[in-house]
């Protein structure tokens, strides 16, 4: 991907196109002012004590990765229908995998010691509720061009429209919530949580699943291969 | 002052500099480093990464602050959610969490040198953003999560919830580009 | 042998990737089409594209979050 940029500089004097390059200039001075203010609030939220600070860490992190990257889980989604290429979405795939190792590494070792297992309320219920949910996420992120993340780090390059698309986001999670408790009562409380371990065992189960993620990924490659053939 | 605006261009056309802050990253070293702050996180917080259920509490937040009540919605009655609503924002970790996804993403920008103000700029776009924006916030809200929580999360947690959720975001995404091409194009 | 400018400024993925598609596909062989871009993620498919469908590809920074993505069309 490197290869972007020094093409940029071998034709950066080129006839096409430079009457409409501007003066060069530089953000570094923005950059260095930020990093102060960001450690200022860090320092500010570690004096509380309340575990806060670690998160704005993790968090300045995810958002540095998702941007220098330009990862996006809403491309993984939408682009092989939309454009035939695959490659976002065999990262994404890449991503489960070694997420997972790393995962159940940690689930196992709490419950081979037997101690309550982390994370565990992220196995959800599976419900009608699940199926309409992620319809309408999957709709919305494609036409507001960014999902939760996205839409966040979005905002953060400096897009109003995922400005706007924030602001309407917390105002339909709260939607949501209010509505929530109808969902429960007909959709999740008849739905069931499926962890699976508990049906093929640990090893079974990491297994099963990078077998799984594997034959997405071939099929994802093939599938951009017969695409880009046409 | 000149003198230290011609440094700072002179640093960002330095070779090493648009190495080490400029150049974009392949998307497989993204997914590397993201599953490893998602290990970490786990490892750390007990908790996997999530994003848009800080969302709702910001709703509740905001919507207390104009007068109204959330304390006989079922969503927020359990215990957790009232505490996590009472301590505010300011303890709130998920909150400084996605603070955090901005302001890092702002600073990679700046770090490259590749800031830009992005304005609205046609009614489409403000169409898009309102009906996008809300029909994630709904559907994450009954679904559990978004593609982070309830996606990456769940898969990694080996939920058969996750894999559920991204097969139905898949159609959502179909049906998304269908009506995106067709109208907001 | 035409240049055929794409004014993608302000717009989000996919759109200027959807747009370039579309439009390369009016062009002829030889013609120019460059692609007005200030949308980071879009710098890095729409050029990632142009290339996996054989086109020569240029990426000029014009300004600060500004790029033009230059594509020759060649078959």
């Amino acid at each position: 991907m490197g290869d972007t940029e020094k093409i940029e500089t071998v034709t950066g004097r080129s006839a096409r196109g430079s009457s409409r390059r501007k003066p060069k200039n530089s953000q570094l001075p923005y950059a260095i002012v930020l990093i102060a203010l960001v450690g200022a609030l860090s320092w500010f939220l570690d004096q509380r004590d309340n575990g806060t600070f670690w998160l704005l860490l993790t968090g300045l992190a995810f958002g540095y990765i998702l941007q220098r990257s330009r990862f996006c889980f809403t491309a993984s989604m939408r682009d092989p229908y939309l454009t035939g290429s695959t490659t976002v979405t065999r990262a994404v795939l890449v991503a489960f995998a070694i997420t997972t190792i790393g995962f159940t590494a940690i689930k196992y070792g709490y419950f081979i010691n037997g101690l309550p297992i982390p994370g565990m309320s992220y196995v959800v219920p599976i419900s009608f509720a699940t199926i309409a949910g992620a319809i309408l996420f999957g709709i919305g992120m494609v036409i507001a061009g960014g999902c939760a993340s996205g839409t966040l780090m979005r905002f953060g390059e400096g897009f109003q429209m995922q400005f706007l698309s924030l602001i309407f986001f917390i105002i339909g999670s709260l939607w949501g919530a209010h509505d929530f408790g109808w969902w429960k009562y007909h959709f999740i409380s008849k739905g069931k949580s499926i962890f699976l371990p508990d049906y093929f065992g640990w090893l079974g189960a990491v297994v099963l699943q990078l077998f799984i993620i594997f034959l997405l990924y071939i099929a994802a490659e093939k599938y951009q291969e017969v695409k880009s053939n046409h | 002052m000149s003198q230290f605006k011609d440094t700072m261009v002179k640093i960002s056309e330095n070779e090493f500099y648009k190495k080490w802050l400029r150049i974009a990253w392949p998307y497989l070293t993204g997914a590397i480093l993201l599953s490893l702050f998602q290990i970490v996180t786990l490892a750390t917080t007990g908790n996997p990464w999530g994003v848009s259920g800080v969302f709702a509490n910001w709703g509740a937040w905001i919507y207390e602050a104009f007068g109204g009540n959330v304390d006989k919605w079922y969503y927020f009655s359990s215990p957790g959610a009232q505490t996590t609503l009472n301590n505010g924002f300011i303890n709130d970790s998920g909150t400084w969490r996605n603070i955090g996804i901005i302001l890092g993403a702002l600073l990679a920008v700046l770090l490259a040198s590749q800031f830009k103000l992005k304005k609205l700029k046609s009614t489409k776009q403000v169409i898009a953003a309102v009906l996008g924006g809300t029909l994630m916030g709904y559907g994450a809200r009954i679904a559990f999560g978004c593609n982070i929580g309830a996606l990456f999360s769940g898969i990694a947690s080996l939920s058969l919830s996750g894999w559920v959720f991204g097969a139905a975001m898949f159609i959502g995404a179909v049906i998304g580009s269908k009506l995106l091409v067709k109208f907001f194009m | 042998m035409k240049e055929v400018i794409l004014d993608c400024f302000g717009e989000a993925c996919p759109i200027p990737l959807v747009k370039a598609q579309n439009k390369i596909k009016e062009l002829e062989i030889g013609d120019i089409l460059i692609v007005q871009i200030d949308h980071s993620c879009a710098m890095k498919n729409v050029p990632d594209w142009a290339r996996e469908d054989g086109h020569n590809v240029e990426v000029e920074e014009i300004d600060d979050g500004e790029w033009e993505v230059i594509i020759e069309k060649v078959k």
